[in-house]
């Protein structure tokens, strides 16, 4: 019998394609300098829609890193989260062979939506020239299970994979799920979500939400914590990550930029949101009991900040229940408002953007929100710099769920895991 | 003889428009015998092309044309096909 050690869940590798960078790197640097990227959409056949601004992925070529064919039987969002998944695994130094062990490498990525361009240009075919003109990819390409399986497929992950088919909080339950994966036995997964919601039926679908923004100046459209604050506006792209048994990741050489150490979620109702103040902060109390962190050891909180003002309220007042008096002290950051939500990606993002921040030490900036109006110390303007060992990323879904994700530091100076 | 038959030419065009796959016409007839999915071709992208013959032609094809394994199998299926009804 061998002695069981226990296996932390490492973050090894990032791959983002955001509105505001396609590549980690180029995303990182607009986030620490606070640009917004928020401009009217210039999508086919939107401009009719009240919806005007969002975060769009412009300048992405999918072909440039993903081949044709997994490209025509797959919808954009699809097309983010397999070139996401080609960068992380490159960043993680697994990117030039196929897995060793086709077993030991699952898939988990989080949808909000599916692929809904792809499936209105071939329901159009349907009403338009009749059911022989339906392509047969839209049996699979339209489904929120498409990119965890194209993944799967393309890179010969044989793991275990699955799908959280949730609201966005879904992202963070995502890597939860692949942290459990890593500590239950599995080598390493490729967790993520990327969403293209951006296309005539996705953006009608979105109409109804009464969270949602229109107003028509990107500068003031999305701006939380504010009295100014009228609703959010939605993007494109996503993140994958790469989480790793921190020890196969040691001993084959790589950085480990993160440790996931601990999550919680929650349901408190749609659109309820004085409620999802108590559900926010059981969230949060959760993810740092797994953790086995006090809330004084949260160097920073990457919000949800959802602009709706009973919603910002309830998140600030979560944070305050859940931390104490180091809830109105500790930096709050959201970064999102310069790109947008990208629904289930959004808090994927989040999550690149807590590791590159621990890593470079400065706390990214929350682009257009200048005048907040709630007991928090939202970093705005500039990026502050601070030594960051903890980070909390808190996201929340239309629908009602509420999720808090835990990441320590990697590297050399890192504290263990709380499950350590 | 009336052109109705499907070339390998064609094939190729089909594999590239139903299923992105990029196939110059010469390997194709070189491996002709071939299974599709040594050529990067599944059986849903195999059914996308009997889907644009169905419509090209106006005319259905045999249930087996989308089981078909190599570009032989299924080009003599469908050209025969074609040739019947012709």
């Amino acid at each position: 019998m061998s002695t069981q050690r226990p296996r932390n869940a490492a973050v090894t590798g990032i791959g983002v394609i955001a509105p505001n960078g396609l590549r980690t790197d180029a995303y990182w640097k607009s986030v620490s300098e606070g640009l917004s990227v928020l401009d009217t959409i210039t999508r086919e056949g939107c401009g009719h829609l009240p919806l005007r601004v969002a975060g769009e992925v412009r300048a992405f070529d999918a072909a440039d890193l993903i081949e044709e064919r997994f490209l025509v039987q797959t919808d954009r969002f699809s097309h983010y989260a397999m070139a996401a998944t080609v960068l992380a695994l490159d960043d993680a130094g697994l990117g030039s062979t196929g897995p060793e062990n086709p077993y030991d490498v699952g898939v988990i990525t989080a949808a909000g939506s599916g692929g809904g361009e792809f499936g209105q240009r071939e329901l159009q075919k349907l009403w338009g020239q009749g059911s022989k003109f339906v392509g047969p990819y839209q049996s699979i390409a339209w489904f929120y299970a498409a990119s965890t399986g194209q993944i799967s497929i393309r890179g010969g992950f044989k793991g275990p994979c699955g799908v959280v088919a949730s609201d966005e909080a879904g992202g963070l339950d995502a890597i939860a799920g692949a942290a459990r994966g890593v500590r239950r036995g599995t080598g390493a997964m490729l967790v993520g979500a990327a969403e293209a919601p951006l296309a005539p039926y996705s953006m009608v679908c979105q109409l109804g939400y009464p969270e949602l923004s229109t107003v028509e100046d990107p500068a003031r459209a999305y701006r939380p914590f504010t009295e100014g604050a009228s609703g959010f506006v939605p993007a494109e792209g996503g993140a994958m990550l790469v989480v790793e048994d921190e020890h196969r990741a040691r001993e084959r050489g790589a950085e480990i930029r993160a440790l996931v150490a601990g999550h919680a979620a929650t349901f408190t109702g749609a659109s309820q949101w004085e409620r999802s103040r108590e559900g926010l902060a059981q969230a949060i109390r959760g993810a740092l009991a797994e953790a086995g962190c006090a809330p004084e050891e949260i160097d920073v909180v990457f919000a949800d900040a959802l602009g709706v003002p009973a919603a910002d309220r309830a998140e600030a007042l979560a944070i305050a229940d859940a931390l104490g008096a180091h809830g109105t002290r500790v930096p709050v950051t959201a970064p999102k408002t310069g790109i947008g939500r990208a629904y289930c990606g959004a808090p994927l993002l989040d999550t690149a953007a807590a590791v590159l921040a621990m890593e470079h030490g400065r706390i990214p900036p929350t682009p257009n929100v200048f005048d907040v109006c709630h007991d928090i110390d939202l970093v705005t303007s500039n990026a502050r710099p601070a030594e960051l060992r903890t980070a909390l990323v808190l996201s929340r879904g239309l629908m009602g769920s509420n999720a808090a994700l835990v990441v320590r530091r990697g590297g050399e100076n890192a504290r263990p895991s709380g499950r350590t | 003889m009336i052109t109705t038959e499907v070339t390998v030419d064609e094939l190729a065009a089909l594999m590239k428009k139903a299923a992105g796959i990029t196939v110059d016409p010469l390997e194709l007839a070189q491996s002709f015998d071939a299974p599709f999915g040594t050529l990067g071709l599944d059986s849903l992208g195999l059914l996308g092309i009997v889907g644009e013959l169905e419509n090209r032609y106006s005319r259905p094809l045999p249930p087996d044309a989308e089981r078909c394994k190599t570009p032989r199998e299924f080009l003599d299926l469908v050209n025969d096909t074609l040739k019947a009804g012709a």
